[in-house]
């Protein structure tokens, strides 16, 4: 059996051809006029059958063309999402990163209170030896003795002060690490916390002679991140001196932090250093701008920074520069980081 | 009236109608919004110039690419207008062009080649994404 569409207009051509017959017999006058309108029937039917095909073939390549639509827009969905986890690889290899310079920072900085007392120890033993020696020997006087006392007494001093000193900074040390790795929510003194990461970063800063002033309200507690802080105000440290402080030019940084309303945080970092351009200025916390290509700039330090203070603190970042004016980064943010919901 | 040039849009056919040389043709896409504002005036143009009695040679050139429902039958209407000149005496040449590897509009030329019996049916293959 077989299906067809035009089977209606079909057995109206062969009714046709019938009724012609007996046209013939009956009118002949009118047969050539009646074949006309067969013809024209027959043409129409024909047409359509034409158009039934026209509009399928639009019809399937619509469908095509939606096809390649999809398809290609996956593609590009797939490209995109592929970029971004590229790109967020890229922020977390260099937050790392920057957690490893913080631990070299630690390193070097306890380096020189432990060696310190170190030799100051070493000092007292040899000298305690041979104190022993001469009392053996019996002939220890008194005024060696005294010597000795002196000695002790100015060595014990200060292997207590570098081991206090020592302590004190692995203290603080560790808590910055620890806030670094972890991204725990804690409560948090703004100025110590402050104090505690310029800390970790004086071996950079010491060499090149730049000094960071503070002004922070001494009680001011905030419940946030401050593992993000830290990574917020070494990153602004570290572009200031690779940047505005770039080939030995001199200058300072200031961190003035103060509450234009009770729960809401300003914290202004600026340098007197070489500035930037407009057009540097309005992308500088776009990912992977850089001026530093190919001499260790990544173009995500400042980018990281935003993401912090935007996505973390759940706060605001602008920077004003002009060339050989400084640059001023303004960061707000509430004093109670809101929940994540 | 010696000729009837209407440009190219994205939504209708290029039309150049030369009637002193006797050739027709027409290019591009055709899926106009108003079908009877586009068609219209071709067809009057078309039917003045058919009545004339001189009686010269016609080439019609049909180079569409891509037309729609409407425009099929439209693209019929003037086939079967020239059929009927042609049925007349009078020698037209109808030449359907496609794209190679455009089988589809290929059998489309074929389906519509069916009722031209005085035309003279041409298909001539033109390469893929030339001239609109």
């Amino acid at each position: 059996m077989s299906f067809n569409l035009f089977a209606a207009e079909e057995e109206a051509l062969a009714k046709a051809r019938a009724l012609e017959k007996r046209l013939e017999a009956l009118a002949p006058q009118c047969l050539s006029e009646y074949r006309e309108l067969v013809a024209a029937f027959e043409l129409s039917t024909r047409e359509q059958q034409r158009l039934v095909r026209v509009s399928d073939r639009l019809q399937a390549q619509l469908s095509d063309a939606n096809h390649e639509l999809e398809r290609r827009r996956s593609e590009a969905e797939a490209a995109l999402e592929s970029l971004r986890e590229a790109q967020e690889a890229m922020v977390q290899s260099e937050k790392l990163a920057s957690l490893g310079a913080l631990v070299a920072g630690v390193a070097h900085e306890i380096n020189t209170p432990v060696g310190i007392a170190v030799s100051c120890a070493s000092h007292l033993a040899d000298a305690t030896q041979a104190l022993r020696r001469r009392a053996e020997e019996g002939e220890l006087g008194k005024a060696e003795f005294a010597r000795y006392l002196t000695t002790a007494i100015d060595t014990t001093d200060l292997i207590l002060g570098n081991c206090e000193r020592a302590s004190q900074l692995i203290a603080g040390f560790k808590q910055v690490a620890v806030d670094r790795a972890s991204a725990e929510r804690r409560s948090v003194n703004l100025a110590a916390y402050i104090q505690d990461t310029l800390v970790s970063l004086q071996p950079k800063l010491r060499p090149s002679g730049h000094a960071v002033a503070v002004s922070c309200p001494g009680d001011l507690e905030l419940d946030s991140y401050p593992g993000v802080l830290s990574q917020i105000l070494s990153n602004l440290v570290m572009n200031a001196l690779t940047h505005a402080f770039a080939d030995g030019r001199p200058g300072d940084m200031a961190i003035m932090v103060d509450l234009p309303t009770p729960d809401t945080v300003r914290l202004r970092f600026t340098d007197n250093g070489r500035g930037m351009s407009e057009e540097h200025r309005a992308r500088v916390f776009e990912p992977f701008f850089t001026t530093r290509r190919g001499r260790g700039g990544s173009g995500l330090g400042l980018h990281i920074v935003h993401n912090l203070v935007v996505g973390v603190l759940k706060g605001a970042i602008t920077v004003d520069s002009m060339p050989d004016q400084g640059t001023s980064f303004t960061l707000l943010f509430p004093c109670r980081t809101p929940g994540q919901d | 009236m010696d000729s009837l040039t209407i440009p190219a849009t994205g939504r209708t056919p290029g039309v150049s109608f030369d009637f002193a040389g006797g050739h027709l043709r027409m290019t591009g896409e055709s899926y106009p919004d108003d079908v009877a504002g586009f068609f219209g005036p071709v067809f009057d143009a078309l039917r003045g110039y058919l009545a004339r009695p001189d009686g010269g040679a016609i080439r019609f050139d049909m180079e569409l690419l891509y037309f729609n429902s409407s425009s099929a039958k439209a693209l019929m209407n003037i086939f079967q207008m020239l059929e009927t000149v042609a049925k007349a005496g009078r020698p037209v040449t109808l030449t359907w062009c496609v794209e190679e590897n455009d089988e589809s509009m290929r059998e489309l030329g074929e389906d519509f080649a069916e009722d031209l019996r005085h035309v003279v049916f041409r298909m001539r293959e033109i390469p893929a994404g030339g001239s609109p």
